[in-house]
């Protein structure tokens, strides 16, 4: 009988319900959207932002503070402490090592042009493209193209490994009046001398205008450091800075152990940085924090402004809800008084009304999730050039984000007119 | 036409009526709507097996008499014993469970949801009192000459059709008492009178059925009645006769 009250309920007043179930569709597409946007938005604007380059330098951990004028580092190669190129890999055998989407190595040395001897130049050896031999990732390739994804090179990049072949910052370029195709001698300090070639012109930051791009093999081969590089820029997926990582930053010492495990295994920038450091004893690595505050502070008033208009959805629908079926119980109010009459307690009444509600919002929902989910790979398409992944959990708690947006419209009418007497209702007093 | 004193009613009472056990009581039962009075200490006892009407001009407080007995009101004062049990005081849930055990309602407009058929509208009362039986609907159905109209929805019975199937939803639940309010009210003199034989048949049983009415006709085809006027309960001549 109660299925059959609701059934003709719904055939009854089929038009107040279509209305219902349409705003509640409204509400739960914007919110599964959003909601999947959310999830999703993290990584995408992670990606985004990794092309203002990468968010983690690692250095020797006794290196000396850096003697840098003009551009050039002046301290002397030998006595210094290095990285061992082979242990790059490592820092992609993290815990969090999915996160890890490119890792550079830089080698730097002032090298002289030809034979004018106050000429000095930095010469910066880097990967451009390399595939780095990583368990588990057969592919992965890195360079400064991967966490250096602003680099322009006006002709050609020097090929991976090569001896003879550079770029040339832009700066330079113009100064010398370098064109791609040029021939250059390069001396370095410890008097090694290497022919190249111009392969390309860069644009790059400030202190690759003024130098040389090279291969890091060329690199070492000057300074005579074989299998050594100076520092390595990361670039890591992180999640927004908090409390947690902050106390962590400071101190991790100061975190008791679940918060310690709450942290470790959270992809905060901090935490990284952490495990870096745990895979590379003799490495100091650093987050560099403009980088991945601003990264963390946009994609946290991204996802708190998504969250605010969800909520307005929520509110907005749940009012009209409840305009909706206030008119619909008041309307009923001689049946609803039969019902007592008849001896229906409170309870039954409120339970059909609720019915109901769950109904609308069942139905609302699972066709809101359907067109929220569509409109989140339009947005994500349009907005990211690339499709949201859709997590499945997303329609269950769409369905019952639903289900409690109608049960809030319909609570406040239902109450009222289940809490009336029945001589009140079946008399048309009310 | 006399006032009558809470005393004269009762020993007209006792005199007219066999001893049975009370199934109404009243005492001092009053309910006033703001400053109105609507009904004003009524004293009254119906007693097992009687088929009293209760009639009256209008105004006279009848139909809030109903309500008070019929456990869709509460009074503002008295007390009212149903079944020797205090319902005065009950909260509306526990009005709610004395009503679907023990009272079938009959109303003037039938008061039948126009969506559910008239199978349908007799299983709602069993609905709210235990299980629905189709069956037993059926037969509630057949009893009140309906059986071949189980699947006509209100809308497509006639109004003496109507009013039987109300009549079978008061029955459905076996109650002891059937209150009915101008239950012939809208109806034309064949239908009054099949409405009548059933009320008749239902007494004959052994059911205690209180009728309000303004036709003194249907008034005398009662074992006795009761006059209201002005929310008082008044004897008349004819009464103690």
């Amino acid at each position: 009988m109660f299925t059959r009250l609701l059934q003709q309920s719904f055939r009854r007043d089929w038009r107040r319900k279509l209305l219902a179930i349409f705003t509640i569709v409204l509400a739960t597409t914007l919110m599964t959207a959003l909601a999947s946007l959310s999830i999703d938005v993290g990584d995408k604007m992670a990606r985004e932002m990794k092309a203002y380059g990468s968010n983690i330098k690692v250095v020797p951990k006794s290196d000396s503070i850096p003697l840098t004028i003009g551009g050039v580092n002046y301290n002397p190669l030998s006595g210094r402490d290095y990285l061992n190129e082979a242990d790059l890999p490592k820092i992609k055998d993290i815990f969090w090592r999915n996160n890890i989407t490119g890792l550079t190595p830089f080698l730097t040395l002032p090298v002289t042009l030809g034979s004018a001897e106050d000429d000095h130049v930095p010469l910066i050896g880097t990967y451009f493209h390399k595939l780095m031999p990583v368990e588990g990732f057969d592919n992965f390739f890195t360079g400064v193209t991967v966490t250096h994804p602003f680099w322009q090179v006006t002709g050609t990049w020097p090929e991976e490994d090569s001896l003879d072949q550079v770029l040339v910052g832009e700066t330079l370029a113009e100064r010398q009046g370098l064109k791609p195709g040029a021939t250059l001698t390069l001396t370095s300090a410890e008097g090694k001398s290497r022919n190249v070639t111009v392969s390309g012109i860069v644009e790059a930051s400030e202190e690759e205008a003024g130098g040389i791009v090279a291969p890091l093999a060329l690199a070492q081969d000057l300074a005579g450091l074989s299998g050594k590089v100076g520092s390595v820029s990361v670039s890591a997926l992180t999640i927004p800075e908090n409390s947690l990582s902050r106390k962590a930053r400071s101190d991790p010492s100061s975190l008791d152990a679940q918060q310690y495990d709450t942290w470790y295994c959270s992809a905060y920038v901090s935490a990284i940085v952490h495990q870096i450091e745990e895979a590379l004893p003799n490495a100091s690595a650093r987050p560099i924090w403009q980088v991945a505050d601003s990264e963390g502070v946009v994609i946290g008033k991204i996802q708190l402004l998504m969250a605010v208009v969800a909520l307005a959805a929520f509110a907005s629908s749940a009012m009209a809800i409840s305009s909706l079926l206030n008119t619909s119980v008041m309307e009923r109010s001689r049946e609803i008084g039969l019902m007592k009459a008849l001896g229906a307690s409170e309870a039954a009444i409120l339970s059909l009304f609720l019915g109901e509600a769950v109904i609308i919002g069942i139905i609302g929902g699972l066709i809101g999730a359907a067109l929220g989910a569509g409109l989140s790979q339009i947005i994500g398409l349009t907005v990211f050039g690339a499709t949201i992944t859709f997590p499945g959990v997303v329609v269950l708690v769409v369905v019952i984000a639903s289900i409690l947006i109608a049960l809030a419209g319909s609570v406040l009418p239902s109450r009222t007119i289940a809490a009336l007497a029945p001589v009140e209702t079946l008399y048309g007093r009310r | 036409m006399l006032q009558a004193s809470s005393d004269e009613l009762e020993e007209f009472e006792t005199d007219s009526e066999s001893q049975t056990r009370p199934v109404i009581e009243t005492r001092g039962l009053t309910k006033r709507f703001g400053t109105v009075t609507a009904l004003d200490h009524i004293d009254l006892t119906i007693r097992a097996g009687e088929f009293v009407s209760v009639m009256g001009p209008s105004g006279s407080g009848k139909t809030t008499f109903l309500n008070l007995i019929s456990c869709l009101d509460t009074p503002t004062e008295g007390s009212y014993l149903l079944d020797g049990i205090d319902v005065s005081t009950f909260t509306e849930k526990e009005r709610a469970v004395m009503r679907r055990e023990r009272i079938g309602l009959v109303f003037q407009q039938f008061h039948l949801i126009p969506y559910l058929n008239a199978q349908e509208n007799v299983m709602l009362a069993q609905h709210y009192h235990s299980v629905v039986d189709a069956e037993g609907a059926t037969r509630a159905l057949e009893r009140v000459g309906l059986a071949d109209r189980a699947h006509h929805l209100p809308s497509q019975l006639s109004g003496g059709e109507q009013q039987r199937v109300c009549i079978a939803r008061a029955l459905i639940n076996e109650p002891s008492l059937i209150l009915a309010d101008e239950p012939t009210g809208n109806l034309d003199a064949k239908n009054e009178h099949l409405v009548m034989e059933l009320f008749s048949e239902l007494h004959r049983e052994g059911r205690v059925i209180v009728l309000i009415t303004h036709n003194p006709e249907l008034g005398r085809r009662t074992d006795r009645t009761i006059w209201f006027e002005h929310g008082r309960r008044v004897r008349r001549a004819s009464e103690a006769a």
